[in-house]
């Protein structure tokens, strides 16, 4: 009796002590994490706040200067940032339909399969492109559209919409760029979404159906009124996470559309780079501005979202 | 029993159990599936087929070849000076960084959920953040300030700490979705029996992970393996340079960079990937039901 006591007391003393070293000894696990993650992402992106404020030129002597907002005035009246930001946004218009609904439609169908074997040999297929790094998915398809040994084109002529003159240049005709990336954007996340959208389905009770069925609902009703409100967390995931991947999409148009000012592909992303790493004396400085305007443009549109499906329940 | 199979899996007996035939809405759902199934499996077939045309055909129209050359392996292989080094590049960028990553992730998932930390909501409210802002674009010069200042720049090594950061939020999401659905009684069991965080970690918890670690490792492999804006914005030298960005940067045409050659280049680009998947794709798609699409 009396030694619990002890105890208890030495206990009580040593609390502090001992609440920080196993605190400590907790925050262990996290530290490889934290440092990656501070050195190579938070401390980068506060840096380059600085980096905006000043007129920092990275092949120039002198050291940089502070400007404040100098390059922000300057970047919003910049009519290469103002096409940029716009094209964009085209971009991710003609994007985010096909990367919602048709992995949609697919899961849903996918879903169906019954016959286990089918089901799987469906799932495994979806998730091919997947497996597949992007850049080399946009190579892949640098080629798909080539016009002299793309097979796309090849495939057109042979059915007769086009003659071999008229073929379209996918690539090249700045009508057709912006909607050839976009199809293949949904390709390579054809597979991807259509599992998340699997997952979502997969969680929806079963007798929840049948009982709509025995109910005497079609199934255009069944999927308004008891699959799609159930998808719809899902759904705002998908759409939050796809609107800033394809706001902030780079590696596709320099793979496929370089740097050429004349291609829509040339967009902020682009610009920023080609002025950090390429024109004149490489004024990262302005570049660092127009990265965090272009990062600022893509909060606000997510806090829209954000709003917008804010859940109401 | 082929009826009571049928009741297990949960068939929807809609037509009720006299309809025999095979319904017409079962039909046209496959032949839909099948036609989307195509549209994924024909460009891969397509290049595959490339790399093993003869060059005359490679420059003829159609898709099927007339004449077919295996031989434009082993000449990409051995002619194109530096594809070897390049390769070799990416082995060691990617296998250095899913190791660390896949670690980073595990570790940190585990401590997020099962272990006491003051402040979990601040980590993983910037986590959550991380994902949600354009960082790989924005933090890009300052990245490639911070490199030059480690003299990291136009080395390959110097790849893995950037790359690292790639998909880190994601893994620990991953790993942390994997860990709560494991109970909490099993831990203070552990905890209980003795066992000290890291003990409960590597004995109790980590064989229990094993498809979550399988869905992280595939992810970060994937792009790790086939980065692209990094590797070309810090390095310059062909030879120090990854596969992807030497593919990229490569004109198909005559010579050395012949269609079929470059077709072959691609094939063994994309070919670690799909083993990889094919190997593991039993753990990786229970994995992704265990909750690592869950976060």
């Amino acid at each position: 009796m009396a030694s619990t006591t002890l105890d208890f007391r030495r206990g009580a003393a040593s609390g502090r002590a001992a609440f920080l070293a196993r605190q400590g000894a907790n925050w262990v696990f996290l530290l490889p994490t934290l440092i990656f993650f501070i050195g190579w992402q938070v401390y980068p992106i506060f840096r380059v706040l600085w980096m905006s404020l000043t007129d920092y030129h990275f092949l120039r002597n002198q050291p940089a200067a502070w400007v404040g907002f100098r390059n922000y005035a300057n970047a919003l009246a910049d009519p290469i940032l103002l096409t940029g930001l716009l094209r964009a946004a085209t971009f991710t218009a003609l994007f985010l339909p096909g990367m919602i609904f048709v992995p949609m439609l697919l899961a849903i169908l996918v879903d169906r399969v019954r016959q286990p074997t089918l089901a799987a040999t469906y799932r495994l297929i979806l998730l091919i492109p997947a497996v597949i790094p992007g850049p080399l998915i946009f190579v892949l398809w640098k080629w798909l559209y080539n016009f002299n040994i793309g097979p796309i084109d090849y495939f057109l002529v042979q059915v007769g919409i086009v003659t071999p003159q008229t073929a379209p240049q996918w690539l090249g005709d700045p009508k057709l760029t912006l909607p050839a990336i976009a199809l293949m954007e949904v390709w390579w996340g054809l597979g991807y979404h259509t599992m998340f959208y699997l997952a979502g389905l997969a969680a929806i009770p079963k007798e929840l159906s049948e009982a709509a069925r025995v109910d005497g609902a079609n199934e255009w009703r069944l999927f308004w009124h008891v699959t799609l409100p159930r998808l719809r967390p899902i759904l705002l995931v998908l759409v939050v996470l796809r609107f800033g991947t394809a706001m902030a999409v780079i590696d596709e148009y320099l793979i496929l559309g370089g740097f050429n000012r004349a291609l829509p592909t040339y967009t902020w992303t682009v610009y920023m780079w080609d002025l950090a790493f390429q024109i004149g004396d490489w004024f990262q400085g302005y570049a660092a501005a127009i990265g965090w305007i272009g990062a600022a443009a893509m909060l606000v549109v997510v806090g829209g979202l954000f709003w917008v499906f804010r859940s109401r329940d | 029993m082929a009826t009571g199979e049928l009741a297990r899996l949960g068939v929807r007996s809609t037509a009720g159990p006299r309809r025999r035939p095979v319904p017409v809405g079962t039909i046209v759902r496959h032949v839909v599936l099948v036609a989307f199934m195509l549209v994924i499996l024909v460009p891969l077939a397509w290049v595959l087929l490339l790399s093993i045309k003869s060059i005359p055909d490679a420059y003829r129209p159609g898709f099927w070849p007339q004449h077919f050359d295996f031989t434009h392996y082993t000449y990409a292989l051995t002619n194109i000076p530096t594809l070897p080094r390049n390769m070799l590049n990416s082995v060691f960028v990617t296998l250095s960084t899913v190791v660390i990553t896949t670690i980073c992730a595990v570790l940190g998932g585990y401590a997020l959920v099962h272990l006491r930390l003051r402040g979990r909501a601040v980590v993983l409210g910037l986590l959550v953040a991380s994902l949600f802002f354009p960082t790989r674009v924005t933090s890009l010069i300052a990245i490639f300030e911070t490199q030059r200042a480690l003299g990291l720049i136009n080395t390959t090594a110097g790849l893995i700490l950037p790359y690292i950061t790639l998909n880190l939020a994601l893994s620990v999401f991953i790993m942390r979705g994997i860990f709560e659905q494991i109970s909490h009684e099993l831990v203070d069991a552990a905890r209980i029996d003795g066992a000290g965080p890291w003990r409960t970690l590597l004995s109790v918890l980590l064989p229990l992970t094993r498809n979550g670690i399988v869905v992280v490792i595939i992810v970060n492999f994937v792009s790790a393996w086939g980065e692209y804006l990094l590797g070309v914005t810090l390095t310059n030298d062909q030879e120090v340079r990854t596969l992807p960005v030497v593919l990229a940067g490569a004109f198909g045409g005559m010579g050395q960079w012949a269609w079929p050659r470059i077709a072959a280049v691609y094939v063994i680009a994309i070919a670690p990937g799909l083993a990889a998947f094919a190997l593991s794709q039993r753990w990786y798609m229970q994995g992704l039901q265990e909750g690592a699409l869950k976060y």
